[in-house]
């Protein structure tokens, strides 16, 4: 299997051992990742706030890179996902707006044709490469770890655009992923109040940090009443509102939640017994010494 | 001229809410903000008119979470609702800094962060490959079609 790896700002910039951890764990799964000169998705929360018509241009120039790679697109941040799968599927299905974007494109000599699909890469995970082919790579299993999972709100909603094929009878969907693939990682995915909702990061990001924390803070609590021992996320902007956030709370509060939090590749590494440089161990603010030692890996 | 908001968004819908503010229920916005919610916010399009709604700052509160659609009985698509609000409240400069910031990265560089020096060390540390500069004289041809400056002020 082959794809188009959708970088996006966030990993590549400010988690680039997350993107580390991925290249490796997917060269162990046999997945070859392409990289293309790809722009910014546009974010989900910013240019589509301020200018839906340049948010659906640019992201259709990501997809229409893609597109003449031949590859479907592999992310690994949800704000991606949200992105360039809502425009993928608007510029599939609605040929006026086609026929705008592709003037907008004119100049840049590209095109959109909506020959490729767009996949998170815990889809990928899920789905493509199958939970089987997962377990048997796995060689330090998770010891039991009690893992609560956040998916992020953009790799799933609004579900009528991200899992259009997949909608329960209420026109909704429930991501369950994460959950089945920290399982055969030997992890005890735990479920939690709230683990549906928001983290809170884009109102972080966008206008108030302290008023966004306290929306992570209502989710930790919850967490730490189901005596979670870790948090895994499939985001960079879930996890920096988890980490960063969890340090900003702390001087607050003085909660002492001190949940560690990890990026989902970081996890599979983890298991799969890949060398600890190669995992971006170094990026958090919360230690994760307690989980290393929990499953031997902490030198 | 600015759009109406009800060209972009079918009013229509908006009257098969019955108010019963499951919407707002679910809201991590209005858990920390008083007086903000999806509900109240459709009610105030209703009510008030669009200038209310997008003068009022308080728009920018929405974490973009989409729950509030999610879980609507009434299936409104109150996402698209909320992104004609963000638009016209960006035309009319009700746009917070950070969000102005990204977007003129954006425009300028093609990414929504700045990368430095250290950045690229940090990658090359890790054998990962360098984030090359974009092709940027192909995004602004894109941006100048799409009028994002003529809809509104960067720096
Ligand atoms: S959930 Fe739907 S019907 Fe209920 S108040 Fe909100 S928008 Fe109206
Ligand atoms: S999308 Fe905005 S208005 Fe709707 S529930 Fe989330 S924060 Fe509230």
């Amino acid at each position: 299997m082959k794809y188009a790896f959708f970088l996006g700002c966030v990993i590549p910039v400010k988690y680039p051992g997350f993107e580390k951890a991925t290249r490796e764990v997917m060269k162990v799964l046999d997945i070859e990742l392409v990289d293309l000169p790809f722009s910014c998705c546009p974010a989900p929360t910013n240019m589509k706030l301020a200018h839906y018509d340049t948010w659906l241009a640019l992201a259709a120039r990501n997809l229409c890179l893609a597109e003449e790679a031949g590859l479907s697109i592999l992310a690994m941040c949800n704000g991606c996902i949200n992105t360039l799968k809502e425009a993928n599927l608007i510029l599939k299905e609605d040929l006026q707006r086609r026929n705008q974007v592709n003037l907008a494109l004119e100049g840049s000599g590209h095109c959109f044709n909506g020959t490729i699909e767009v996949k998170h890469l815990l889809d990928v995970l899920y789905k493509e490469i199958g939970l089987e082919r997962i377990a048997e790579k796995v060689q330090h299993p998770l010891d039991g770890i009690r893992i609560g999972c956040h998916y992020g709100c953009h790799l799933y909603r609004p579900p009528r655009l991200m899992y259009p094929d997949e909608l329960s009878e209420a026109a909704s969907y429930v991501p369950v992923s994460m959950d089945q693939i920290l399982t055969v990682l030997g992890a005890q995915p735990t479920q939690y109040s709230r683990k549906f909702l928001c983290c809170g990061s884009a109102l972080g990001t966008n206008i108030d940090a302290q008023a966004a924390n306290e929306i992570t803070r209502e989710k930790l609590q919850h967490m730490k009443k189901h005596r979670i021992e870790a948090v895994s996320v499939a985001c960079p902007s879930c996890f920096s509102q988890f980490d960063r956030g969890q340090m900003m709370l702390e001087r607050k509060h003085h909660d002492g939640f001190n949940l560690p939090t990890l990026y989902i590749s970081q996890l599979l590494g983890l298991a799969f017994g890949l060398d600890r440089p190669n995992l971006g161990l170094g990026d958090h603010r919360i230690s994760l010494q307690p989980i290393l030692e929990r499953v031997g890996r902490s030198s | 001229m600015l759009k109406s908001i009800w060209e972009l968004f079918n009013k229509e819908d908006l009257f098969e809410c019955y108010q019963c503010a499951r919407c707002t229920g679910s809201c991590p916005a209005a858990m920390v903000m008083k007086c903000y919610g999806p509900r109240e916010t459709l009610l105030r399009c209703l009510n008030l008119g669009q200038e209310a709604v997008i003068n009022d700052e308080r728009v920018w509160y929405c974490t973009t979470c989409h729950v509030c659609e999610d879980r609507c009985p009434q299936e409104i698509n109150i996402s698209e609702l909320l992104t004609a609000i963000f638009n016209l409240a960006a035309q009319r400069g009700n746009l917070p800094e950070k969000i102005k910031f990204g977007v003129d990265l954006i425009a300028k560089t093609g990414r929504s962060l700045i990368v430095n020096e250290k950045v690229l060390k940090d990658r090359q540390k890790l054998s990962l490959p360098p984030l090359d500069p974009l092709n940027i004289d192909e995004i602004e041809g894109i941006l100048k079609k799409t009028g994002l400056n003529d809809a509104i002020e960067l720096s």
